[in-house]
């Protein structure tokens, strides 16, 4: 395969280094992982939404021929050291903290909880050994929503709390809630839904554990967004020294925000593996993955609004109730990120922000692509509904409340300066590239032969990484780490936390330290996934564009710096006078007398130069310099067939602002991957229980992903608008598809609807909803 | 999701099979092209003692038209008769409904056979098998016997085949001259089961309709007929307000199931639309075809 | 059960049980991990390879079932260490992301623009509907397989 060569790399698609890799069928992903001697681990898992454990009887699974050993949860907290969940623990999460054991003890609590652990030579027969696991259950009246969690007789679903509140109410105002609502000329009352779906990565959790115990030391191959967040939970659980766990991660197969850390079942693993004295390999199959491993959203809001009859926006006054499901996690977490975002772009007066959050029987909430994401649908539905009742076009409405791009820029109401924020020019591009006047006529058009077309817009910013803040010294998302080093064969090679799991960090890391340094693309290796020679990090939050693409630049520049200073010795030239092109270091004005970088690094890997300090690596840290928002507008024109109620996307138009592109085909990647994940909510994605908590979308057939016939061709384009960092102006762009898609779909829909007088309070619209809608709203008249 | 420990026998004949499934009963699953018996396994829903597995059982498959009937060998994989030119001419509406069956790679493995002895009453062959008043062979230690489709399908994933029988051909009768047929349905997604389906074959005689037959997947445990419809329809002349009028008797008196992906009602409406889109599509493939 | 498949074009001979999937024989036994295990149930589609011509779920399909077929997994697809013209228009564009999915897609493309060498855009998302990708809203994939297409039918 030639060689990748440009000009400049950074800001050209370029191809990524691994795709020969992955296309051939050669990517290691935690399933391929084979050491000698492995032996595979299967969960029983409860059937029941909330009981007692009154029994577990492994003693006929211990007895199957190819079974090595079963734990129950009992046997697995005794062979480890009780704590927390270490995802909480690390994050900092106040309040009461609910009885945590990796697996279920003394009762069970959402179907899918793990009661039992079975290793045996394969995987088929760890499942033959979990079929004859004999549990007791007495049942416990299931704790199957928010609103029965919440009320006062419903049973605790952890003893030691008392009642089902995770994250105990609380409420903020800024600015004066009361008296903004008090003069406004209009106060508008929403509830709105949004269901529980979840990640649902192609490649489940899983792991390999290892443990030697001449050495005391834990191996970990992990499928994870972090491996030193891994390590953290694993010495943690397993009472070990940091340094005596090792966690290492090939290719990873998607994550989504499922992946952070360490989950019960891996630790379980883990501990299994130690107490057997043979690696342990647990890799999720797909009923464990949407059963167990996490979901996400299912959250409800009571919005009041307060505007002027000319449509200003002047407050939202907002009351969200999460349903963390069984262990509170990131559920506590979100209600503080979606406060802190609820205003957006728009200039507001006064904001108003309550949440609670309610443990039920359900599998827990997880980190999932823009986990505040909701408070995104909220405002921007709750806009479209209010501009149809005042009468005035929804794109005006946004246009009319979008603080104005000002210097010193203006601040949301929430604190954070809204510098860069380009959300006014992602609305005008987006729909002149749609020309909403031209839909207009066609739409009329189309309603005269009983067609019903809608057109949607919504538009988002997201912190990723987010702005400088004015009062804090140190950068919007912490510090990233890199070390940086010219290896003796020339090549430069960059150690990062990030933990790539489809962003393309080899790519576009190499990128934009080759250009910096000078040498080809191809002479730079990202290195990841190992906690010995990688620093600390995470891949997630739409944060590694600017915080390990910054770290990656200025690491490039240091090394760059260190490499000139080792070479004007060798070449007897002031590093002022030295510069590296092409992979050449050589004296400005002087093409004859380059010396390739590869020369330069092995002369200084020799050891003949003891006074010139020829150890060529660097320790770069970066504070994300200025940061900024990435932010867009999305528009999608929809066809509605009101007697399958079959939703059909004509056309998707996405208009983003991420600063300076790293890899635009990477980015649009991103946007489109999103994207698909919006249309998903919307259409098809439901994690369904019943009103015991029963799951009910336990298989690819009742789970429905989004496949090529769902999602339209999106098109995208790019405004990068304001420069704010003198030489770091990447921003991240995971999260922002999947967070503006669902009401851009939405708002879309209910314009189709709109002869028919649908207004829709809810994000999940499958066929048979909308057609209920249609009956619903027609039924009045 | 592993499949449970099994034992396994591969015979090749025919006789050979149905001695297996004398010996075994119902102790024993047929394994034909496996793209449903094998996600049951896998999923730990069906543990038989045994499976049988045809799929080297070369007498099973094939079409032969004989008669003004097409027969299918039981093993015929479903992108075999999809890419037949003999399917597409003498039973057009099994040839619109084949492409709708899953996904190509399902298609590939799958059999006409196994479809119809799985019987999943939203599955695409049994609705066709139904309209058409197939018929459907079965073997035995005691013979061979031949049930007609109304007496095949008894309910959810369940048949008329004796465990001790084998499943080794369907008929379908022959389209009449001026035929015109129609497969359609609403699912969730292109490939997926449908929350309705709808087989139609409507026979034209100097612009009358003279033969009349429509069946329905995903209303009932089984596929079903909509006899007043279609008798309401026979005599009459292709029109809006007779599509709309079967509509009604069509849906009358159903009472659909309800499951994740649609209550009794919505499933009750989206089969009126059904009757009305199936019948204009029908008569504008009779239109085409002859 | 002692079978003898031919994979890739090598003869492979093997024991295994009747109750393991074509997927788990390749993976597990030839250690052709390429094939990657998605849903276990047939509806991702990530386990699809090539057998005797046509693509077919190796998770919906027994190794006994197997025995005496050609099998082509995405280990037998790049010529000479290279890429393979279809895997070489995936790269130009950008069609992955985790590549989880990726064999998967190759295979079930591969098969289908054998066949049907002159397809458009709607055909090819139909022909690959039965691919699951979470990652990329499958524009950039069906951008592949076009180009593919394209270049193979200028030669």
């Amino acid at each position: 395969m030639a060689g990748i060569v440009a000009e400049r790399y950074t800001g050209a698609s370029i191809k990524r280094s691994e795709d020969p890799r992955i296309l051939t069928g050669a990517g290691r992903y935690v399933d391929d992982i084979k050491l000698p001697g492995m032996l595979h681990a299967a969960f029983v898992r409860s059937p029941l939404a909330h009981a007692r454990v009154l029994s577990v009887d492994l003693s006929a699974a211990r007895a199957l021929p190819g079974v090595v050993a079963a734990f129950t949860g009992a046997e697995v907290e005794a062979m480890t050291v009780p704590g927390p969940d270490a995802l909480m623990a690390l994050m900092g999460a106040s309040g009461p903290s609910p009885e945590f054991t990796l697996l279920a003890t003394d009762k069970v609590r959402f179907v899918g909880d793990p009661v039992a652990i079975v290793v045996a030579e394969s995987r088929y027969l760890a499942e033959d050994g979990c079929d004859v696991v004999e549990v007791e259950y007495d049942d416990l009246p299931p704790v199957a929503s928010a609103a029965f969690a919440l009320e006062p007789g419903s049973p605790p679903v952890f003893a030691n709390l008392g009642d089902n509140i995770a994250r105990p109410h609380s409420r903020t105002e800024f600015g004066d809630v009361s008296a903004t609502f008090a003069g406004a000329e209009r106060v508008f009352d929403f509830h709105i839904d949004v269901h529980r779906h979840q990640n649902v990565p192609m490649e489940g959790r899983g792991c390999v554990a290892s443990y030697d115990a001449d050495l005391g030391v834990m191996t970990v191959y992990a499928a994870t967004q972090s491996v030193h967040v891994s390590r953290i939970a694993v010495a943690m659980r397993l009472g070990m020294e940091h340094d005596k766990v090792r966690v290492l991660a090939g290719d990873i197969g998607g994550s989504f925000g499922l992946k952070i850390g360490a989950s019960r079942e891996e630790l379980a693993a883990a501990a299994a593996a130690r107490a057997v004295g043979r690696p342990v390999k647990w890799v999720e199959d797909r009923g464990e993955n949407l059963t167990a491993s996490g979901q996400a959203r299912e959250e409800s809001f009571d919005v009041r609004a307060a505007v002027s009859n000319d449509g200003d926006l002047l407050g939202l006054d907002v009351k969200v109730v999460i349903d963390t499901g069984a262990y509170p996690g990131m559920g506590t977490m979100v209600p503080s990120i979606m406060q802190e975002m609820m205003p957006g772009p728009y200039q507001l007066v006064a904001l108003g922000f309550e949440s609670t959050a309610a443990i039920t029987n359900k599998a827990s909430y997880v980190a999932y692509r823009g986990p505040w994401a909701s408070e995104t649908f909220v405002r921007e539905r709750v806009i479209d509904l209010m501009a149809k009742d005042l009468g005035i076009d929804p794109v005006e409405f946004r246009r009319r409340n979008f603080a104005a791009r000002t210097d010193p820029p203006a601040m949301m109401i929430t604190g954070r300066p809204l510098v860069g924020v380009t959300s006014s020019e992602s609305l005008d591009r987006v729909t002149q590239l749609v020309d909403v006047p031209a839909f207009r006529r066609r739409q009329a058009e189309a309603r005269q032969r009983g067609r019903y077309l809608g057109v949607g817009v919504a538009t988002f910013i997201e912190a990723a990484p987010g702005p400088r803040s004015p009062d804090g010294p140190s950068g919007p998302m912490g510090m990233e780490s890199m070390r940086l080093r010219l290896e003796e064969d020339g090549i430069v090679a960059l150690f990062t936390g990030q933990m790539p799991h489809g962003q393309s960090h080899q790519t576009t890391l190499a990128q934009i330290a080759a250009d910096e340094f000078g040498v080809p693309f191809d002479q730079v290796r990202v290195v990841v996934g190992d906690t010995d020679v990688v620093p600390f990090g995470l891949t997630g939050g739409s944060r590694s564009a600017t915080m390990t693409g910054g770290v990656a630049l200025h690491g490039a520049r240091q090394l760059k710096v260190k490499v000139l200073d080792f070479a004007s010795h060798l070449m007897e030239a002031s590093a002022r006078d030295l510069q590296i092109t092409d992979g050449n270091i050589w004296v400005r004005g002087d093409p004859a007398s380059a010396v390739p970088v590869s020369e330069v690094a092995r002369q200084a890997a020799s050891g003949q130069f003891a006074d010139v300090d020829a150890n060529l690596e660097v320790q770069a840290t970066f504070d994300g310099g200025e940061g900024g928002w990435s932010v867009g507008t999305h528009c999608a024109i929809v066809e509605v067939d009101i007697e399958t109620g079959l939703v059909e996307i004509e056309r998707y138009v996405a208009v983003e602002d991420c600063g300076a592109l790293i890899n635009p085909a990477i980015v649009e990647g991103q946007i489109r991957g999103g994207v698909a994940q919006g249309i998903g909510a919307v259409l098809l994605e439901r994690s369904a229980y019943d009103q015991d908590g029963n799951f009910q979308s336990a298989t690819f057939m009742d789970y429905l992903l989004p496949t090529a016939c769902d999602v339209p061709r999106i098109e995208v384009e790019h405004l990068q608008t304001v420069p704010l960092d003198a030489d770091v102006n990447f921003r991240g762009v995971g999260e922002g598809g999947m967070i503006v898609a669902p009401p851009t779909l939405v708002n879309a829909i209910e314009d189709a609807l709109a002869p028919f007088g649908v207004r829709i309070y809810e994000q999940h619209l499958p066929p048979a909803r909308i057609v209920e809608l249609i009956a619903a709203a027609t039924a009045g008249r | 999701m592993k499949l449970p420990s099994v034992e396994y026998e591969a015979p090749t004949a025919v006789a050979e099979a149905v001695g297996l499934l004398d010996e075994h009963q119902d102790e024993a699953s047929v394994l034909a092209g496996g793209q449903s018996l094998i996600p049951l396994l896998a999923l730990r829903l069906a543990r038989p003692a045994v499976l049988i597995d045809i799929n080297g059982v070369a007498e099973l498959s094939g079409l032969t038209v004989t008669d003004g009937w097409l027969a299918i060998g039981a093993m015929t994989r479903e992108y075999v008769a999809e890419e037949s030119a003999t399917v597409a001419s003498t039973v057009p509406l099994l040839a619109a409904a084949l492409p709708l069956i899953g996904h190509e790679a399902i298609r590939s493995r799958g059999t006409i056979g196994g479809s119809l002895a799985h019987a999943d009453p939203a599955a695409e062959l049994p609705a066709v098998a139904m309209a058409l008043d197939a018929e459907f062979v079965v073997s035995s230690r005691a013979g061979d016997r031949v049930i007609p489709a109304s007496e095949w399908f008894e309910g959810y994933l369940s048949t008329s085949r004796r465990p001790d029988e084998l499943l080794i051909e369907v008929r379908f009768p022959a389209a009449r001259r001026g035929t015109g047929v129609a497969f359609l349905e609403v699912a969730r997604r292109h490939g997926d089961f449908a929350i309705v389906g709808l087989a139609v074959s409507l026979t034209l005689a100097d612009g009358a309709i003279s033969d009349a037959r429509l069946a329905f997947a995903g209303l009932s445990d089984v596929p079903v007929r909509a006899p007043e419809a279609e008798e309401f329809l026979v005599g009459a002349r292709p029109s809006e307000n007779l599509f709309e009028e079967a509509a009604r008797l069509a849906t009358a008196g159903i009472d659909p199931p309800a499951d994740l992906h649609g209550s009794p009602e919505y499933r009750k409406k989206v089969a009126a639309t059904l009757i009305r889109r199936g019948l204009r599509a029908a008569v504008a493939d009779a239109d085409e075809r002859w | 059960m002692d079978i003898t498949v031919t994979v890739n074009g090598a003869t492979h001979s093997g024991c295994v049980e009747a109750r393991k999937t074509l997927a788990d024989f390749l993976r597990d036994d030839l250690d052709l991990t390429g094939t990657h295990v998605g849903c276990e149930h047939g509806v991702c589609g990530a386990c699809t390879v090539i057998v005797d011509g046509r693509p077919v779920r190796s998770c919906l399909m027994l190794a006994v079932q197997a025995a005496g077929s050609e099998v082509t997994t995405i280990e037998g697809l790049a010529t000479d260490g290279g890429l393979g013209p279809l895997q070489q228009a995936m790269w130009d564009s950008h069609s992955f992301q985790c590549g989880f999915c990726t064999p998967g897609f190759i295979m079930q493309a591969t098969a289908f623009l054998r066949a049907h060498p002159d397809a458009g855009e709607r055909q090819i998302r139909e022909a690959l509907s039965g691919n699951i990708c979470r990652c990329t809203g499958y524009q950039s994939i069906i951008d592949g397989v076009l180009l593919a297409a394209e270049r193979s039918r200028q030669g």
